[in-house]
């Protein structure tokens, strides 16, 4: 059974060009997307952008190819850091259910691996990467459940992008063999999208094997999503809500409720 | 190699079975190819009536030759075909030998448009299911429409759309049986394919 998803699709303006993108998911088969927000780190104090309601976007969600079930829509942030005070506690991000980090710099990449909170490590696709993936913070993140994502849709733009993307892409398979990898498109347009069974060929130009291409684009994002349902509860085993009935009423119901109860043990 | 063109020719071009063996004076000679079912994506549908064979390969054979250079044009040129085209629905079927097909297949993704300078179509392939013989890819082309007129179903806008779309899943679907039970009463089988194209002519 495999279940594709795709946790990058570029959050535009333009409502309905992204609808039609997330259309355009659902027809090549993808049963869940993300939506993500990105966040440049260079203001002093960034502003982290409210997530859309996932329910608004569409009246009616479209259904997966070769599934009878609606596509799944999430939403996800990206935050890009230059320095370390750019990435604050998991607070402030709680309203995303996937969360992102862009390191720049090696320091910033080996505490991504090490201790950030969070899902999933961008690896640059539109530049070379000013530094080489180190083997003790991959095993780190990958001990610790992280996973590191390809996206592919600059490759597709520009050739010269195609270059930067597959040396970054080796250059990451050579370290971590294969393991907790994501291939995902950050597609802006409908057309910038290829179809599961694409990328998971075009793995193999990534230096991926045929498993763990297969695997980068359905059971290890299928992890990630897990992964960022575990940071918002209590290691995946407690979690708290709030209550959504209005208290109004409920006060005066209470009570006599506990008469009863009382009335009835005494 | 002469003697396997020959024959290519001379058959149905859809049923040209990909395993062709033949054995010779020196001996078995066998080419295993693989069939690439591919939809062409557009962003407009109508567009799809300018696709032609010729600028689909054109198309296939420069992306190659961009991404993997004059190594994996010089395999491109080694048996490979655009078998088969339906400017209908957009499906494309190529044809790779099996000994290097995942090579070329790579390359497909990074096609962003298709026609000549001037008149270019833009579109993306994604590739749909991967058969070794023609049969499969036809067998699987057959239900993927029928799904494909599921789906259009609850787009309908207009009644009389709708008991279009209604009228061409009901006569595809007897037909694929009807198909299906002359397969199994008698290996001979050219109904499959003829059925499957009927279908999408029907609903277009």
């Amino acid at each position: 059974m495999s279940v594709f998803m795709d946790l990058n699709i570029i959050a535009i303006a333009d409502k309905a060009k992204l609808q039609s993108t997330i259309e355009t998911a659902a027809h090549l088969g993808y049963s869940t997307v993300a939506i993500n927000y990105v966040v440049e780190g260079q203001q002093k104090k960034q502003l982290i952008p409210k997530p859309q309601p996932v329910a608004e976007l569409f009246e009616k969600f479209p259904i997966v190819q070769g599934k009878s079930r609606p596509i799944k829509v999430l939403n996800r942030l990206t935050v890009v850091v230059t320095d370390a005070s750019h990435f604050r506690l998991a607070n402030a991000y709680k309203d995303f259910d996937i969360l992102a980090v862009f390191p720049k710099t090696e320091k910033l990449f080996h505490a991504a691996c090490m201790t950030y909170d969070v899902d999933i490590i961008c690896i640059a696709a539109t530049e070379k990467q000013p530094f080489h993936c180190k083997r003790s913070p991959v095993n780190g993140a990958i001990e610790r459940g992280v996973h590191f994502e390809i996206s592919y849709t600059a490759a597709i733009r520009d050739s010269t992008m195609k270059k930067y993307t597959i040396a970054n892409a080796i250059n990451l398979m050579t370290t971590c063999k294969g393991k907790n990898v994501i291939v995902a498109s950050g597609a802006e347009a409908p057309l910038e999208m290829r179809g599961p069974y694409d990328i998971a060929n075009l793995g193999l130009v990534f230096g991926l094997s045929e498993g763990d291409a297969k695997a980068a684009v359905s059971t290890n994002c299928r992890s990630v999503v897990l992964h960022g349902e575990t940071r918002a509860t209590a290691l995946g085993i407690i979690h708290t809500m709030k209550r959504p009935q209005p208290p109004s009423e409920q006060p005066e119901e209470e009570t006599p409720a506990a008469k009863k109860a009382k009335t009835e043990t005494d | 190699m002469v003697r396997l063109k020959a024959r290519c020719v001379r058959t149905n071009k859809l049923f040209f079975p990909c395993f062709v063996s033949f054995l010779d004076g020196c001996g078995a000679c066998v080419y295993v190819c693989r069939y690439l079912l591919c939809e062409v994506c557009v962003s407009q549908r109508s567009k799809l009536q300018l696709l032609e064979e010729k600028a689909i390969f054109q198309a296939v054979k420069s992306a190659v030759a961009k991404a993997h250079g004059e190594y994996g044009a010089a395999l491109f040129s080694i048996g490979s075909k655009v078998t088969y085209l339906n400017a209908y629905t957009g499906v494309v079927m190529l044809r790779f030998r099996k000994a290097f097909y995942q090579l070329l297949w790579s390359a497909l993704p990074f096609i962003n448009s298709i026609g000549p300078q001037g008149r270019k179509v833009p579109c993306f392939f994604n590739c749909i299911y991967v058969g070794g013989t023609i049969k499969t890819c036809q067998k699987f082309l057959v239900r993927y429409d029928r799904q494909q007129l599921y789906r259009m179903l609850p787009h309908c806008k207009t009644g009389a759309e709708k008991q279009e779309v209604r009228r061409a899943v009901q006569t595809c679907s007897h037909s694929f049986y009807k198909a299906t039970q002359q397969e199994d009463d008698d290996d001979d089988d050219d109904d499959g394919g003829e059925e499957g194209e009927e279908e999408e002519t029907i609903v277009l």
